[in-house]
Formats: structure tokens, sequence, C-alpha cells
């Protein structure tokens, strides 16, 4: 345990330190070999591994991080071949497996706002929603959990006390504070360099059973997480594109390589159901009792519209007081529900 | 050997007498120009030697000087050729002293004929405080009858002017300025459906609010815009001599009780957009819009030093404009509109065209936007594209109809002191509220996390929404329409 633990503040690569693993039997001898210089890292993460074990819970305690060890993580994780050894965790991993949501960090407005809808239906109907706290369309789905309250889970490509974008940390305690969690493998500290990044997407597909590529170019790393997550066994969907748009070009070649197409939200949520089984329930959402009714009829019309019936001075005020309780927002002239 | 005629410099927009001295010395061929002259004033001298000859008159051979006094005011453009000519003929003893007891101001062309020249409007006030008869080309004659007790002539030529100077002969007939009552400009009924546009432009009128129009090409916005002036209320006489005064100083004449509307392009240029230019400081557009509107089209293109030159004036009414020695003061009270797309390809969250835009493309775009500027727009309306019926709906209300309930709003404001687009924090929260409104505006500022100029713009939007009902404490309804316009982004 100790060994193990040691072993992950040296900060390898994971495919590394599982090849090494492998070759030398155990973590204790892998930490033996990095100790003696048989096996050749920087002098820094040399020193970083060799400190106490105990020591190293302490800090996490004070750091509000605890360590999830493989056979301790959700069986749906923990079965994969390249899990990884352990993982910081901050918050509560959620036992059954999620929705991944994933896609470009340079999405475009559409994008966002479709990951945003995708992460609020999802956290409604009750699955835990996975994503990378990236920006773009990770950052939008997780915000769309928090906006549903719904539980959530980041994997970070960096140390758990580490926020990367910096201006995601406070979307990152949302989530921790709406009962879900930021995980990742690498120990505090740990920068967020780039090669850090596709191997965490592996975590992201394993603690999920679907994975949703909202928006992707034909390069990026939703393309490397879809692909691991078929590798895993995962189901992959992906919400099609303009052929022409370079933006949608990765979800098209997965949805021609034959992930499932998914349209609107209601549509994803009822293809998930058939893989993940029915829904939990929905998670309720605060706010002042308002007549549904009130919303519904707002909900999908333009203020333009509703101003041929009742005087628009009316229709503005009654929407903005909607918009006020957080009931409904304005998307191009559209009103649609949620915040 | 000596004699002098008054005539006008405009200090801004401010006419000042300039009284034009000659004196004729020795003999000798030389010809000086003192006091502050710019180059067209100095360039005076051969026009002004050329039309006196070719009028029949003699060009004394001697030392002539003249100097235009008060030294420190600077004068500029071709208007004192006329008083000059007039001044080195009474001085030169071709005409009686008594032609120099005018006002006079003009270009004269080499043959003596007499030109119109900026000034003209400055020319009337001055003949009115002075009680001196004004002397003009035609077309500045009728400028110049705007100001109630100036005598004014007109002149065709040189000669005519010597004539009506010494009273021979009354001058040449003066055809009034009219001012167009309205017409030429497009009304309000001719926008079909835009039922938040058509109110944003309204409120955003009642209350003298920036008013900041977004959407993608072909909303709406440059239509919703352009109609904002003929809601506004007429302008009466004392704002259309104002008005006049400043288009005046700027070389411009042609207006009308409607207020003026001014929409410069985004590659003008600063003196251009706030006003200056080399030498006399000139208005800018934003002074040429006074008492009327300023429509900023593709605001995100203007530069970001002209955006920041707006916001003195928006808050003040008047602008200073500093040159080298001189630093004038032009009106610029003007009713801002801004219009601008969503981002660069113009077509975020449209329902037909897809943006091809990325997240931080169009957070780069509006972060050019934001700050200073962007916080004084009290009304930030989306316009989204219409939906195709809209296009063959019934026609809207008139202009005329809009600007009675302005008018209205705008007499609450007045007597309660400015209009509410300029209230200050200390005024806003002397605003009386009912405890609904209260309860709102505090939901509010917690759901939409308002900072502390939002929650200010939205105290102004509604007191002028309470405004155009005639109702005094500001009540829910009017804070949660308030609320709609506050358009995140």
């Amino acid at each position: 345990m100790n060994a193990r633990l040691q072993l992950a503040y040296v900060g390898m690569h994971p495919d590394r330190r599982a090849e090494l693993e492998q070759r030398y039997g155990s973590a204790e001898e892998v930490l033996e070999a990095i100790r003696k210089g048989r096996i050749e890292v920087p002098d820094r993460a040399r020193r970083a591994g060799m400190v106490p074990a105990v020591e190293r819970l302490e800090q996490l305690t004070a750091a509000g991080v605890t360590i999830g060890f493989r056979e301790e993580l959700p069986g749906h994780l923990a079965e994969l071949p390249d899990a990884p050894d352990l993982l910081f965790v901050r918050g509560a991993i959620p036992s059954e497996p999620g929705v991944a949501v994933v896609g470009s960090r340079r999405a475009t407005s559409y994008g966002a706002s479709l990951a945003h809808r995708y992460g609020m239906a999802l956290a409604h109907a009750g699955w835990p929603v996975v994503s990378g706290l990236a920006r773009g369309v990770d950052g939008a789905a997780h915000r769309g959990v928090v906006d549903a309250h719904g539980s959530g889970v980041a994997v970070l490509g960096c140390g758990p006390d580490v926020w990367y974008p910096r201006e995601h940390e406070e979307l990152g305690r949302a989530l921790i504070a709406n009962n879900g969690a930021v995980v990742t493998e690498y120990p505090p500290g740990t920068p967020p360099n780039g090669w850090r990044f596709p191997p965490r997407n592996r975590i992201i597909s394993g603690l999920c059973r679907i994975v949703v590529v909202v928006e992707a170019a034909k390069t990026g790393g939703a393309l490397i997480t879809a692909r691991r997550a078929l590798a895993q066994g995962r189901d992959v969907f992906a919400v099609p594109g303009d052929i022409d748009r370079p933006t949608s070009e990765g979800c098209n070649r997965v949805i021609r390589d034959g992930a499932l197409p998914v349209l609107d939200p209601e549509d994803l949520i009822e293809a998930v159901s058939l893989v993940l089984g029915p829904s939990h329930g929905s998670v309720p959402v605060d706010g002042v009792p308002v007549d549904d009714a009130q919303v519904d009829d707002v909900v999908g019309r333009t203020i333009d519209e509703l101003a041929v019936e009742r005087p628009v001075s009316e229709v503005l005020a009654r929407v903005a007081r909607l918009e006020a309780l957080g009931l409904v927002r304005r998307e191009g002239g559209r009103i649609v529900k949620g915040r | 050997m000596f004699a002098s005629v008054t005539s006008v410099a405009l200090v801004g927009v401010e006419p000042r007498p300039v009284r034009v001295e000659v004196h004729i010395g020795a003999p000798k061929d030389r010809f000086a120009l003192v006091g502050l002259p710019d180059t067209a004033v100095r360039e005076a001298k051969d026009r002004v030697r050329s039309a006196i000859v070719q009028s029949g008159f003699q060009f004394p051979n001697r030392t002539v000087t003249v100097n235009l006094a008060p030294a420190d005011i600077p004068k500029a453009g071709s208007a004192y050729d006329l008083p000059i000519a007039l001044g080195v003929l009474a001085a030169a003893g071709s005409v009686p002293p008594t032609v120099g007891s005018i006002v006079a101001l003009g270009e004269l062309a080499l043959d003596g004929t007499v030109r119109a020249a900026r000034g003209g409007l400055g020319a009337g006030v001055v003949a009115r405080d002075t009680g001196l008869p004004c002397v003009l080309a035609v077309q500045s004659a009728a400028e110049a009858q705007r100001v109630p007790g100036a005598e004014v002539r007109a002149v065709r030529s040189l000669s005519e002017a010597v004539a009506v100077a010494l009273g021979t002969t009354p001058g040449a007939p003066i055809r009034p300025a009219v001012d167009s009552k309205a017409s030429s400009v497009v009304d309000l009924s001719e926008v079909r459906g835009q039922a938040v546009g058509r109110r944003a432009l309204e409120v955003a009128a009642a209350g003298r609010h920036p008013l900041l129009l977004w959407g993608p090409p072909g909303s709406g916005k440059t239509m919703l815009a352009v109609r904002m002036a003929g809601i506004l209320p007429r302008l009466g006489e004392e704002e259309r001599l104002e008005v006049a005064q400043v288009w005046d100083a700027a070389g411009r004449s042609g207006r009308a009780e409607m207020p003026p509307f001014r929409s410069p392009h985004h590659s003008a240029t600063m003196p251009a957009i706030i006003g200056g230019g080399s030498g006399v400081p000139v208005p800018g557009e934003i002074s040429l819009a006074h008492k009327g509107v300023l429509f900023l089209d593709e605001l995100g293109e203007f530069p970001i030093n002209i955006l920041n030159g707006l916001r003195q004036p928006l808050e003040a009414g008047w602008v200073v404009v500093a040159r080298k020695g001189v630093s004038v003061r032009f009106p610029s009270d003007f009713q801002l509109v801004a219009a601008t797309n969503p981002c660069p390809c113009g077509y975020a969250g449209d329902r037909l065209r897809p943006c091809s835009c990325s997240v931080p493309a169009i957070d780069r775009y509006r972060r050019r936007l934001s700050g200073p500027l962007l916080d004084r727009f009290d009304l930030r309306v989306s316009i989204p594209r219409p939906p195709r019926g809209d296009l063959l709906g019934p026609a809207g209300e008139p202009s005329r109809a809009v600007a009675g309930r302005v008018e209205a709003a705008w007499a609450m404001q007045s007597e309660r002191g400015s209009p509410n687009g300029r209230l200050g924090r200390g005024e806003l929260d002397r605003l009386e509220w009912t405890p609904n409104a209260r309860r709102l505006l505090e939901t509010a500022i917690e759901r939409f996390a308002l900072t502390g100029r939002g929650f200010d713009r939205i105290r102004r939007v509604a007191r002028t929404i309470a405004d155009l009902l005639g109702v005094g404490p500001v009540d829910e309804p009017h804070v949660a329409e308030a609320l709609s316009f506050r358009g995140e982004w």
C-alpha cells in the first residue's frame, strides 16, 4: 500500500508505470529500483517518491484529498486492464457508471450550449456525468450538471489541488459540493503538462458506460477518449454536424465508424436509458413554486411572438421574472428552459 | 488712413465679434496680415486684391496692414475677405468710412462675387448684440435671419456690399431658411413585428438611455436605430437655434424640426467623431448629433480610443476639444444608439445559420466592447432574426404616437431634475420603490449576480418605464421589464 502511494508521487506516465510494474512484479520492487537508480527518473521525482507514505497521508488529509486504490474504485473502472492503480479524490465518486460528455476545448457556442443542455438533462435524469473540466465542451457539460444540481465527476490531467484552466476552479468546487468528485491519478502539485491529458481520458471513459462526443474536430482529445472508450467496451454516441464544418468533422467520422448519432437532449436520454436502464429519478430543482403552466406557456417561443397576444412590456416583465427564478433563459431570442 | 469693420470668429460654437482694422501707410507695395490668422485667412490678401480691382476700385499702392483683433482668438477660413476688402477701401478713402459700421462676413471670388462662409449664424448673433446690420452672402443671410432681432442684408458682390453698407440699396432678397417639417424621415410604422425592439427604442428615448442592439446581420438593428430620431420630441425654437449654431460652426446648414440623426462610419477619425481638426477646432459627429441621435453601427469595429472618448460627453452633454493654444467646448447632448453583431461571424444564437466562431473568439470579440463604455449602455437588447410571418404582418404604431409618450416622460423627468439616463447613484438611492419592487430587485441582484453598475442601470430603466406610465413609486412590473433589458453579453 505504502509503496503504491509513494510510487504515485513519482508522477510517471501511467503507461510507463504499468510497464515497469509488470517488469518488476510489484510497486515495492519498482520503488526500490528507483531508489537504487536502476530506473532512471528525474531527481526531483525520485525524492518525491522517497517521502514516507505516512507523511503523504497527513498532507492529503489536511488538503481534504482521499485516495482510492484500484480495488476500492467502482467495478466498472477497476476491471479495466489499464485502470489506474490509485486515484486522488476530492469528493465522492458515484458507485454506478455514468455518462461522459466530451468534446473540443475550442467549442463553438453551439457546441457549448448543447453540452450544457446534455449535462443538465443527464443530471436531471439522475445519471452521473463525467468529463474533463477543460474549456469548451467539458466545462459547459459540468456547468449544466451543476445548474441542475446533479452529480458529476471531473477527471483532471494535473494534481487534485491544481485548477486548470484556472477559471474552472469555482466550477470544480461546485461539483464537489454537489455530491460529485474531482479525481486524478496525478499527485498534488502536478502541473497540467500536455502529455498527461491523453492518459486521463481512459479514466473518463472508464467511469462511464457511455461516451457522448458533442463537438470534435478531426484531431483532438475527444476522439482519443472515443477510441479508448470503444476499446474498453463502452458505447459511443456523437452529435452529428454539418459535413463541411471542421468543428464537427470528428463527430461525423465517429458516427460513420459506428457511433450512435444523438439529437436533442430528450433523444439522448432515451438512448442512454436503453443502455443503462431507466433513470434513477430526477434530482429536485430548488426555487420558488411557480405555476408550471407559466413556464410551459413561454418555452420555445420568442418574446415577439408572445407580444402578439399581450402587451410587450407585460411579456418582457413576465419572462424576466421567470429568468430571475432561474426557470428559463433566452437563447437567440427564443425562450428555453433552465438557467 | 485707418478704418475698421466688425466681423465674427467662432470660439467653439460661441460667436465673438472681431474687429478688422486696416491701416494704410507709406507708399510701398506691401500687404501684411496680423492677428492669429490661419493659412486660408492669409490667402485673403490675393483674393481681396483681385476682387477690389475687378470691382472697379483701385487697390492702394501703399503699405496695407490688416489686424484681426482681438489677436488671441484664432481665425480660420475665408470669411474675412469681405470685411478686409471693405476696410481697405475705406482706409484708402475710395469709399466713405461709414461702410465700417456693419458686421461683414463672406468669401470673395476673384471677380468680386461674395460667397457664403462658415459662421453666418454667428454673424447674426453679433449683429443682434452690437445693433449693427450684418452684410452677408445670400445663403449665409438666410442663416443669420434665424437670430431674432438681427438686421440682415444679403449681397451678391463687393460693390453691392459697399452700396448696402452706405445705405444706398437694400441688398439682394433673402430666401428665408425653411426648417423642413418632418419628412424624408423613416417612420416606425414601417417596421413590422419587432415588438421588443420597438419597446426598447421607446424606453431608451423616454429616459435618454444609451441603447445597444445586438443580433445577427439582417435582423433589423439598423432599421430600428434609424427610427430613433423620429420618436424624440420635435425640437423647440431655442433648441433649433442651438443645433443650428453647432452646424454653423461645422460649416454646414440644413436643419429641421426633426432632431438630427448622425451615423458616422467606423473608419472615421477621432477628430471627425469627437471634434477637433488642425488649427481652429470644429465640432465632430457627437456635436452634430447634439439634441439628436448618434448611431454607431458595428460598434465593435470602432477604435477603442474613440469609444473611450464618448464617455465624458455622454455624461456631461458637452465635450472639450483642446488644440495647441485653444480649448473649446462643444455641446454634445445626444441620444446614443449602437448596434453590434453578437460574434465575429454574426450568427451566434441565430436560429437559421450556425455560428462558426469558437467560444474564445466570441469572448475576445465581446471583451473588446466591455469595460467602461459598455457599462454606459443602460439597455442592451438582443434583436433576433424576425420570423418570416412578421414581415407580412400589420404595420406598427407610427413614430408620432410614440414621440408623444416620450415627451410626457421627459416632462416628468425635467420636473425631478435630470433625465433618468443621467441619474447618479445618490439620486437612484433616493427613488421610491414599492415593497414588491424592492423584493424583485433583491432577488435579481443575487440571481443575475448584478454589479453595482448593473444594479444602477436596472434602477434607471425601471424609473423610466414607470415614467412612461406616469406613475409615482416604481413598482414590481417596471423592475421586471427593466430586468429584461439587461441583456447579458
